[in-house]
This record gives C-alpha cells, structure tokens and sequence, in this order.
C-alpha cells in the first residue's frame, strides 16, 4: 500500500474515493474535488493511518479490514463492501471468516476478541446515541486498551464519513461524467 | 450514567468515558498535533482522548479544519448548518451546542436555531436552508439511497458541483464527530 506522507494532491491514481467512485484523475469531477486539496489529501490520509498504517498498532489490518467489511454491509454500499472484502483476501483471512463478519451476528462464529468488535461496530454505525460506558467497559473486558478503542472508534467513525462521502461524489460523477 | 441532556443553545462540556492523556507525559509529536488540531486542543479531554492515537488525529485535524474553514466554496454558515442538522439526527448534544452557536455567529439568526433544536429538522425553512438540511439529512440517515435525483433540489437553489460536495463534506465529517462525541463521553453542564 502506498504511503502518501509525500503525495501531490493532484495525484489521484491512489485516491480510494476516486476510484470506488469510478471518477477518472483528469474529469471534471477530479478537478471539482482537486479545489479543496486538503480534503484530498486527508481524506486519503486518514484511510492509510487507518486501514493501510505502515506499522500498524493495536488493531491488526485484518481486524481493521474486518470492521471496515462490516460498516459497508450495515450501511448497504456494495462497492465499499467489495473493496473490504477483497482486502480480507488479500489478507490470507478465510472465506468462513468473511462470511462470519458480513453475516454478524447469525453466520459462522468468530472469535470472542472479533464479536466484541463488531458488536461495537453495529452500535455505533446504526445507533450511535444508545452507546454507554459499560459498552467500552465490555471492550476493555475483551483485553482492548484505551489506545486500541480510540483507533476501534476513529475506524469506524471514518467509515461512516467515508460512505457518505462516496455516495454524494457518485451521484456527482453520474452527471460528469 | 448520568441523565441525558437535553438540545441547547448554551455551552456544555464534555467527560470522557476513557482516560486522557496527561499533557506531562505527551510527546513533542502529540504537542504538536494537538497545537494544530484547534486553539483549545491541550485543555480539551476530547483531543486528550484522541491524540493516544496520533497518526490518526494529525489527519483527522486537517481534514476537519479544511472542510469547515476551507475559504470560497459553500458559506460558512451553511456548512455549520449541515453540521448541525446531522448533529441533530444523530442525537450528539455537545456538538449541535458547538455548532449551533458557530452558526449563530456567522448569521444572528438565533431563533431558527433553537426552533431547529426544539423542533428537530422537520421545523419550518426558508427553501435555501430546507434544500441544505433535506440533503444533510438523508444523507445522515440513509447513505445507501442516494442518487442524482437527490442533487437536484440543491442545484435548484443554485449551488454548484463544488457547492455540493462541501455540503455533504461537513455532513459526512459529522457523522464522523458525532460518532466520537457520543460513544467515547458525554456532555456534561458545565461547572461554574
């Protein structure tokens, strides 16, 4: 995975919006996004701290891309859902797995560390406001350090703008195209 | 737990769930992010919950600031008005707090804020506003919905391409900041 520290805004052969979204580096869209180069720029940065870290902390880049799989499933976004899924595969993780994470919580069983996870996952997608603190108490129960829930939540809460975001600059590039 | 607040106007503080870090024990690189992130970063238990992970934070910072204080482009009001209707939907009483007084700033129109924390989004709009919370909040609720037909009562109202992809912007990062604000603390009255 290409580390961006050092890239141009205007490069946007590495830009996972652009390319889910199917926006080609030299349309008008591109060039309507390259107006605010920061938003690029970090946008792109924050899903390679998140999901692509060169040495990543914590959370391992399959559980990253575990969680990842699952807001896509909960937000109904098959092209995000097939970036995550491919990762996985990428990844070496198993097929059974996959399916246990896209299928949470009926499917195959996952390991306990997974399902708190994606427990989580599921209550701060679709209902951010019923989250507690007993909720973070039950991921700390499952060995995640304060370090760890913070990048569990930033993950998830960025995946939640990243859909968002890809809808509306879809629905752009339907009509530039 | 406490009990839940109520929407306000007012300002409310906000207590982490988890501990922050003590700015003794920071790094020059965590000093430094935070120094960038916002002008209250080292006071706040937010950033000092959020700086443990620092690569993240550093990014996160910039994106924030650039989509809600990037110069031209949608006003600024408007995209504090996204903010807040997803702020709104969401439930997130600290940031609608945050936002609606940003709002407020920019445009001394106190009344349509606290009808629309009252009254939730549904409140009565001038058409420019109702296009911009319509969009806010279907694309809050219901992300995998939309299409083009969706853009087409914002460029009614005259905004550009541009113009709409700052909107969704500040509504897509404030489904980001809610998620944080309401799952990692709670607002809190502030003590006096």
């Amino acid at each position: 995975m290409a580390h961006t520290a050092t890239s141009s805004p205007e490069t946007t052969a590495n830009d996972v919006i652009n390319t889910l979204a199917g926006i080609a580096p030299d349309s008008a869209l591109a060039a309507i996004r390259a107006l605010r180069p920061d938003v690029v720029r970090h946008t792109q940065g924050s899903y390679d701290a998140l999901l692509a870290p060169a040495e990543p902390v914590g959370l391992t880049l399959a559980e990253r891309a575990k969680v990842a799989l699952r807001v896509a499933r909960l937000e109904g976004n098959a092209t995000l859902a097939d970036h995550y899924r491919h990762q996985l595969t990428q990844l070496g993780v198993h097929g059974e797995t996959i399916a246990g994470v896209e299928q949470f919580p009926a499917g195959p069983t996952l390991e306990p560390r997974v399902a708190a996870i994606l427990h989580h996952v599921d209550r701060l997608t679709n209902e951010p406001g019923s989250a507690t603190q007993a909720h973070l108490a039950a991921l700390q129960a499952h060995g995640l350090c304060v370090r760890e829930i913070v990048t569990l939540s930033q993950l998830i809460a960025f995946l939640s703008y990243q859909v968002r975001l890809l809808v509306t600059v879809t629905a752009l590039g339907e009509e530039n195209p | 737990m406490t009990t839940k607040l109520k929407f306000t106007a007012e300002p409310v503080d906000w207590v982490a769930w988890l501990d922050t870090l003590d700015l003794a024990d920071a790094t020059p690189e965590q000093i430094a992010v935070l120094e960038e992130s916002t002008p209250t970063a080292k006071t706040s238990p937010y950033y000092l919950l959020l700086v443990q992970d620092v690569d993240v934070l550093r990014e996160r910072s910039k994106l924030y600031n650039a989509i809600m204080y990037g110069p031209r482009g949608l006003p600024r009001a408007e995209r504090e008005l996204g903010a807040v209707a997803t702020s709104r939907v969401n439930g997130c009483v600290y940031c609608a707090s945050v936002h609606v007084q940003r709002f407020i700033q920019l445009t001394k129109q106190p009344e349509l804020m606290q009808r629309l924390l009252d009254e939730g989004v549904d409140t009565p709009l001038e058409p420019r506003y109702r296009a911009i919370v319509d969009y806010a909040v279907k694309l809050t609720r219901t992300p995998n919905t939309i299409t083009k037909a969706d853009l087409e009562p914002l460029r009614q109202i005259g905004l550009t391409d541009a113009e709409i992809l700052d909107l969704a912007q500040a509504v897509a990062m404030f489904a980001w900041a809610n998620r944080l604000m309401q799952t990692l603390g709670e607002p809190a009255l502030p003590t006096k």
